[in-house]
């Protein structure tokens, strides 16, 4: 074993890897509200779920972060909507990742936000 | 009551994220940019910029240990529905943060700050 690959290793621990989040939100929005159409009644309980299934696979990942997760679902109709972020941080071990979803009647911005805790 | 004065004024220094500044912060970081106006694709862009950028430079003057992430979501009003969720994973004694729900007669605009402590 190399020096280099222990760094990889010990780095793959340590920063954030947006990749990776992407594809577990992915996957829990799908989980949640794939082939459903937009309901106002439900929509309260879906957010809710997929921020708490998000963060549930997060947290299992075992990694010294303190996490935000951001949920947005908004009705197909026509209106404009606009999103930004923006983040005081360490620049070198923080990170954030932002999935966009969408299916015939609705858009679903999930935003993941991880920050460094001191080891 | 100078005495009163000082402990509550000490107890917001210790406490932190205090919600209410931060409050009053957003607020008026979204009522300098958007004000009156109309939602306008073309500079909806610039306005969800400023503000986040407005709040995060008068937050990081208040001088306190912490990191701050901040959202804006500008919404046309239009009769479409809009549902938005937050769950974060964090230190409940020293963490904190502060939501925002502003509205004209042609937009809402929500916007988030998350300290989180250093």
């Amino acid at each position: 074993i190399t020096s280099s690959t222990c760094l990889e290793v010990l780095q793959r621990l340590v920063v954030f890897n947006p990749d990776e989040i992407s594809v577990s939100v992915k996957e829990c929005v799908e989980g949640v509200i794939g082939g459903t159409d937009y309901n106002q009644s439900k929509v309260n309980q879906w957010t809710a779920s997929i921020v708490e299934h998000s963060l549930t696979h997060l947290v299992k990942q075992g990694r010294p972060f303190k996490y935000i997760v951001n949920c947005t679902i908004m009705q197909k109709s026509g209106a404009g909507l606009h999103t930004a972020n923006s983040c005081y941080w360490d620049t070198a071990t923080d990170g954030s990742c932002t999935v966009r979803w969408e299916n015939r009647t609705m858009y679903c911005v999930v935003s993941v936000f991880a920050v460094a805790v001191a080891l | 009551m100078l005495l009163e004065r000082e402990i509550t004024s000490w107890k917001r220094h210790k406490a932190g994220f205090v919600v209410e500044d931060v409050s009053t912060i957003i607020k008026e970081s979204v009522e300098a940019t958007i004000g009156g106006n109309a939602y306008q694709h073309n500079r909806v862009n610039q306005w969800t910029t400023s503000i986040v950028e407005q709040c995060l430079s008068q937050l990081s003057k208040l001088g306190k240990p912490f990191k701050y992430i901040i959202t804006c979501v500008i919404m046309q009003k239009n009769g479409a529905g809009m549902q938005t969720a937050s769950t974060c994973f964090w230190d409940n004694s020293t963490d904190g943060s502060c939501t925002v729900r502003w509205e004209n007669k042609f937009v809402y605009c929500i916007v988030s700050v998350f300290g989180l402590a250093i």
